[in-house]
């Protein structure tokens, strides 16, 4: 009789029981300030940029994406940053209305994370 | 699209998950051969064996969980941010999952080379392994003291590995050996060892949470302060059990210490597995300390938990939403969007309506309901000896329906969603577990109260099953953001789960520590109590 290793076969396979259904992940990035803020209203047409999180990102592989009043979508060039905890870009020539930047970013702990700030442009 | 994303994102926890557990298992086997397992003499080289096979195999399975889960990732990161293979090869997560691959590899092949290789090489991987994991945690990420909090954060796992992944092959040694003095020699020298980890476990975990709590307010105020907070209770009673074990060791009566040594190594184990968990829930949620806004205040607790009388009527399905997945998706497009961070896959977050907290209350109370007279029967039974209340476990049968028909009244059989819409909401395809879980609750109970089970196995489905239940609702998926109404259902669910993890452990105990302990009688006036407890609870739950 292999008690032993029939207890460490349950054993193992509580483990697995119990990690298929576990709600973990690993830290996330969360936004902590935005310019834009969010809903707010801006002077066009040139837009800075500046998004700040919790926990330092990879920039590099972080992605920001101005979704335009027509629905027509626009990948910003990260530029250098400020912080290892900020995006930084710079949306240029808008014309007036609703617009979304939605943003994805990977945070240095390897966990992604992305959201929407939906702001205004008005004429300057 | 999504779906694809969600489906891996569900897939990326899932393996993370596992990666946590299988590094306990070999780290902790690796140090269990250093410290506990040296100079034991003839008898110690099929101890050893049998270590060195299960740390093989351990590390086997971490170096596949580890593969999976930066694949998983990966695929992620290249669907959403339609980037390169490449690219994503620098990523911090694939450097450490890559240094973690090769690490347990290379302890697959030492406990393959067997007996030719000095344990004290196994540690060089192990503490990769470690590094590697260190590497994706909150430590890594942080702004401030980023190097004193790796270090702590390297402490505290390497602590929780050696004593709670080492347990397992303490049972295991045990089991096997023929001696009683050096059963008992092997015990001590692991309780020493026990001793040492949860030192530092303890001062590392302080630490840390200062760091990354920071105050009293937000222990009660937001999810992650709670969950520490859980964390701390679930580690109180294994230290509690650990106590337990040490007097034993030192001074129980020989005739009954190996077996009541098994019986509460069982239970530390399995708590042990809890406290893990929630350790594993803990990291997918952002550090109080950077959560100070919108966090739940004490006179909002109170509110919200104050006793009040159950919701026995329920809204109509009409009054919910006409499509659920729709409306969320609905919601995110142009409803009040935020900057509350999401995971790739996951639907922007919307507030319920009166109509579906109703729902859901109703729900709770019923369950409570149904839960109280549970727990009552089986008090009566053991209490009065009544062989009609032995039947207890059939109502089970009842709540299982129930829950069936309305946990999701979104999905088949009641809402427009199809019965495959199940396997692909990890939410939904959790309550349809745990309604399993219920039906092999009253199916197995009830044949070992009224005498039909045979094995001296199946008594034990009860506790485990309520255990994994308990350790369930401590891994239930988290917000990302300090929404306070997450915060609210969070510590309404963590009661129940502590509850049902003491209730099934209890249970476990009973069942088998040998007769001559006393703490056996203790056990079995608790586990009926703790599950009047839970429906209790569930009469009181709210969610307005």
């Amino acid at each position: 009789m292999h008690l032993g290793r029939r207890f460490f076969t349950h054993f193992l396979l509580l483990f697995a029981i119990c990690f298929l259904f576990c709600g973990a992940a690993a830290a996330h990035a969360v936004l902590m300030e935005s310019t834009p803020a969010l809903k707010s209203t801006v002077s066009g047409p040139d837009v800075p940029i500046k998004l700040r999180f919790n926990v330092r990102i990879d920039g590099s592989r972080s992605r920001l994406t101005l979704v335009a009043p027509n629905g027509s979508m626009q990948t910003l060039e990260i530029s250098q940053p400020a912080g290892p905890d900020t995006l930084s870009a710079q949306a240029k020539g808008l014309t007036p209305g609703e617009y979304r930047l939605r943003w994805q970013v990977l945070a240095s702990d390897g966990h992604i994370t992305r959201g929407e700030i939906p702001f205004t442009l008005k004429q300057p | 699209m999504a779906r694809l994303l969600q489906v891996f994102g569900f897939l990326s926890v899932l393996f993370r998950g596992a990666t946590l557990a299988f590094q306990s298992l070999a780290v902790g086997g690796v140090v269990f051969l250093n410290a506990v397992l040296r100079r034991t003499g003839e008898e110690s080289n099929a101890l050893r064996d049998a270590c060195l096979r299960w740390i093989g195999r351990a590390a086997a399975a971490l170096a596949a969980m580890q593969l999976a889960y930066v694949l998983a990732n990966s695929l992620i990161l290249m669907q959403s941010a339609d980037m390169p293979l490449r690219e994503v090869g620098g990523a911090n997560f694939v450097v450490a999952g890559a240094i973690g691959i090769v690490s347990a590899l290379l302890m697959v092949v030492l406990a393959r080379a067997g007996k030719s290789v000095s344990p004290a090489i196994f540690l060089l991987p192990a503490a990769a392994i470690v590094a590697s994991t260190v590497m994706t945690s909150h430590a890594m990420a942080r702004l401030e003291y980023r190097a004193p909090l790796v270090t702590f954060t390297a402490l505290h796992q390497a602590a929780t590995a050696a004593w709670l992944g080492g347990l397992p092959y303490l049972l295991i040694v045990i089991r096997r050996v023929a001696n009683p003095d050096l059963a008992r020699q092997l015990s001590a020298r692991f309780s020493q060892l026990a001793l040492v980890s949860v030192a530092v476990l303890a001062c590392a975990g302080l630490v840390l949470s200062y760091a990354y709590v920071g105050s009293v307010s937000a222990v009660y105020g937001t999810s992650y302060g709670a969950m520490v907070a859980t964390k701390v209770l679930l580690f109180g009673l294994l230290l509690f059990l650990g106590a337990l074990n040490f007097q034993l060791v030192r001074r129980g009566p020989s005739s009954s210490i190996l077996a009541s040594l098994k019986r509460f190594g069982e239970a530390e184990i399995g708590i042990g597995i809890t406290v893990i968990l929630t350790a594993a829930s803990l990291t997918s949620l952002p550090p109080a300390a950077d959560l100070t806004q919108d966090r739940v205040t004490r006179a909002e607790i109170a509110a919200r938990m104050a006793p009040r009388a159950p919701r026995l009527a329920s809204p109509t399905m009409k009054e919910l939403p006409e499509d659920i997945y729709a409306a969320m998706g609905k919601a995110f497009e142009v409803g009040p969007l935020s900057t509350e961070s999401f995971v790739p896959g996951q639907a922007g977050t919307r507030p319920n309506t009166p109509a579906e907290k109703a729902w859901s209350e109703y729900n709770h109370h019923w369950a409570g309901i149904v839960v109280v007279a549970i727990g009552l029967l089986a008090i009566l039974a053991q209490a009065a000896n009544l062989s009609w209340a032995r039947n207890w476990p059939l109502i089970f049968l009842g709540l299982a329906l129930f829950l069936f028909l309305r946990s999701d009244p979104e999905v088949w059989p009641l809402g427009p969603n199809g019965f495959w819409v199940t396997f692909a909401d990890p939410e939904v395809l959790l309550h349809r577990v745990f309604v399993l879980l219920v039906i092999g609750l009253a199916v197995f109970e009830w044949r070992v109260q009224t005498g039909r089970a045979s094995s001296p196995r199946v008594p034990l489905v009860f506790p485990m099953l309520v255990a994994v239940a308990g350790a369930l609702l401590l891994t239930h998926s988290h917000a990302l953001g300090n929404i306070k109404e997450e915060v609210l259902a969070e510590l309404s669910h963590i009661p129940l789960a502590i509850l049902a993890v003491a209730a099934g452990w209890s249970r476990w105990l009973e069942l088998r520590l040998p007769p001559e302990n006393r703490a056996r009688g203790a056990m079995a006036r608790l586990w009926p109590v703790c599950i009047l407890l839970i429906g209790v609870v569930l009469l009181n739950y709210r969610e307005m």
